[in-house]
């Protein structure tokens, strides 16, 4: 199955692209996709515990399964401004 | 009215959208990009869909939870230069307790769970500013 991934921020720059299609085998969980995400992308290592993630614009668990034709985001922190 | 938006933000339209005869308080919140030796302007990076249901659900809980009659959240996206308002929040209530109260929260919020990020554009190399 194909799921489309999307960056943001920081990672889209490290990334050098906002969109990624990434193919998956069914069951395959938003843990696991981020896993091969990092081992291809592993300048995105340093952020991967402060990475938000959200399927078809709603925040999910690690552990969520995918669905074909998903829309998963790997959200930095947003912007803040603490005052 | 919750919109994202690149073009400049018509303040006095935010304000208009929230006016009701029955509320006898409206606070307004403009979050503007501040002069830094380091910053001529804010670019903001939103991811659309995620933001404007974030921003949806936000609303709906800050009027349950304060008890308020109406929010409007309007946020630019894009280049906003020093002294640009980059987000004006307006909230009316029929006292200004809860008005002020709802108007926090939810900018407390919006700068906490919404999906939008900005990088500090000077004369150097421009930098994605950390929350």
């Amino acid at each position: 199955m194909q799921v489309q991934v999307r960056l943001f921020a920081t990672y889209r720059e490290i990334v050098g692209a906002g969109q990624l299609a990434w193919t998956l085998r069914d069951g395959t969980t938003v843990g696991q996709l981020v896993e091969a995400v990092l081992a291809k992308y592993p300048r995105l290592v340093g952020h991967g515990n402060s990475m938000l993630l959200a399927v078809n614009h709603e925040v999910v668990r690690s552990d969520s399964i995918l669905r074909e034709g998903d829309e998963v985001a790997l959200l930095p922190p947003v912007s803040g401004g603490a005052r | 009215m919750i919109e994202i938006q690149r073009a400049r933000i018509d303040v006095e339209a935010v304000v208009n959208s929230v006016r009701r005869d029955d509320a006898g308080a409206i606070v307004i919140f403009l979050g503007s990009v501040r002069l830094d030796p380091e910053v001529q302007a804010l670019d903001y990076e939103v991811y659309k869909p995620m933001a404007l249901r974030t921003l949806t659900e936000l609303v709906e809980r800050a009027k349950q939870k304060f008890g308020v009659l109406e929010i409007s959240v309007v946020h630019r996206v894009g280049r906003v230069p020093v002294g640009g308002d980059s987000v004006v929040l307006a909230c009316a209530a029929a006292h200004r307790s809860e008005a002020f109260a709802a108007c926090a929260w939810t900018m407390d919020e919006v700068k906490r769970i919404v999906p939008i990020w900005k990088t500090e554009a000077g004369p150097r190399t421009p930098r994605i500013r950390p929350g």
